[in-house]
């Protein structure tokens, strides 16, 4: 029969500590790295392509183009089923997820850069943060298979607020007159 | 206790480096910024001083109570050095980050879980239970201590909460050191204390040599000025203004939740 030495276990266990962790700090140091020396365009490059008018769909089924919420009999129709075609299912919103990622990125490089644009940075960092919560409920409710049941409370609200806030970025590079417009609008 | 060349000079060389660290913090002014740690810089000079008198006009049993009095001292120290420099990056505009709480929990707890189970697993040879507890604590401490900087690390690039210049260096310097003293006191867990200590004694002169030379990298980083912030160019204050206060209301929107 075979016995583990609890020495040898102890050693394998300290390895495998001394190995990953630095790993991780290695892992999170380029991120970090990669966020400082990018700049604010090639930042909102890394964001994902999202099928924009399908996210239009399913957000002006709760919310009017100005932003403010619909209360007409024509609202709020979409059955669960068809927000999750729309969306994309849970790889679009992943992409969803990962465009707020994005977002928190360009609260980091404003904030490193500028540290006087704390307060807004700080409030864009919670805000994107708070949406990329909504997409992580998503999936751990999908990991748990009680998707049907929270899906229409959450990916409706994280994807009209993914909607309404892209389209102020949006808005703010057509405002500028930016040459990345054209690409964002494609990514976004 | 019979301290040879080699310990005399860890000793002085120890008390030597703190001074000059205490100089720069004093000199530069990162005293304001550093309190805690700059506290735990004066401890470090202040045991060096006490166990060296004690050692010379004191008597066996009183050095050895002065040195673990003074051991868990500077384990309480380098605590609170982790808490000012989690301070320093978590809460940017006084408070802490509401959406990182309770990642602090969770962090705090895996961290006591991890150290504790390798600890558990610690089986050190030692004549006395009371080196069994010095091994496996001072285990204990240094992995929690690893695991708190990498955790550190994690959460504000997760975040998007950035270092300041020399809370990176001072983290950096203490997160590095204490990933090493895991090895080295996993190294006095799986060796043991015999009666031929010669082993414990060399991988204790390793630590010091690594925590000296964490001390000579404080010194220098921390008497190098930081880059002066860049003023923020008003367009992007303006793009960012539009961009938060239209995040902000959209965000009212969601948290009413779904219109029916």
């Amino acid at each position: 029969m075979f016995v583990i030495d609890r020495a040898a276990l102890f050693l394998v266990a300290v390895g495998v500590f001394v190995v990953c962790l630095p790993a991780i700090a290695v892992y999170y140091f380029r991120r970090a790295r990669r966020s400082s020396q990018d700049d604010w365009e090639s930042i909102l490059k890394r964001l994902a392509p999202v099928d924009r008018s399908c996210v239009a769909e399913v957000a002006l089924d709760i919310i009017d183009e100005s932003g403010q919420q619909r209360m007409d009999e024509s609202s709020a129709v979409l059955e669960p089923a068809e927000i999750w075609k729309l969306v994309g299912g849970m790889e679009g919103l992943k992409a969803i997820e990962a465009n707020c990622m994005v977002l928190i990125d360009l609260a980091f490089y404003v904030q490193q850069k500028y540290p006087e644009a704390v307060v807004t940075t700080e409030e864009l960092r919670l805000n994107a943060r708070e949406i990329a919560w909504h997409v992580e409920r998503l999936k751990a409710a999908a990991e748990s298979g009680k998707l049907d049941s929270v899906f229409a409370m959450y990916a409706q609200r994280a994807t009209a607020t993914y909607y309404l806030m892209t389209r102020q970025v949006l808005a703010l590079y057509e405002h500028d007159g930016l040459p990345m417009l054209a690409s964002l609008q494609r990514a976004l | 206790m019979h301290l040879t060349g080699l310990d005399l000079l860890f000793w002085a060389a120890g008390l030597g480096s703190h001074l000059i660290l205490l100089g720069v913090l004093l000199i530069c002014g990162r005293y304001k910024t550093f309190p805690i740690f700059t506290a735990f810089v004066l401890t470090n000079v202040g045991r060096t001083a006490i166990l060296y008198c004690v050692e010379r006009y004191g008597t066996k049993a009183s050095y050895f109570y002065s040195y673990w009095s003074l051991a868990i001292l500077d384990v309480c120290m380098q605590l609170a050095v982790v808490y000012e420099m989690y301070s320093l990056t978590f809460r940017p505009l006084g408070n802490w980050a509401r959406d990182l709480r309770g990642s602090f929990v969770s962090l705090v707890g895996a961290s006591i879980a991890v150290a504790t189970g390798l600890t558990c697993l610690a089986a050190p040879h030692a004549r006395l239970w009371m080196q069994v507890v010095v091994i496996k604590g001072s285990f204990f401490t240094s992995t929690c201590m690893s695991e708190l900087f990498v955790g550190m690390i994690a959460l504000s690039v997760r975040s998007g909460l950035p270092w300041k210049t020399h809370v990176a260096r001072i983290s950096q310097g203490l997160g590095v050191y204490s990933i090493i003293d895991v090895l080295i006191e996993a190294g006095h867990s799986y060796f043991g204390v015999g009666r031929d200590t010669h082993l414990y004694t060399n991988l204790s002169h390793v630590r010091m040599t690594i925590y000296l030379v964490c001390v000579v990298y404080w010194i220098v980083m921390l008497s190098l000025k930081a880059s002066d912030p860049r003023p923020l160019p008003d367009s992007l204050r303006m793009r960012l203004i539009d961009l938060q206060s239209r995040l902000n209301i959209d965000l009212e929107k969601v948290r009413a939740g779904r219109c029916s």
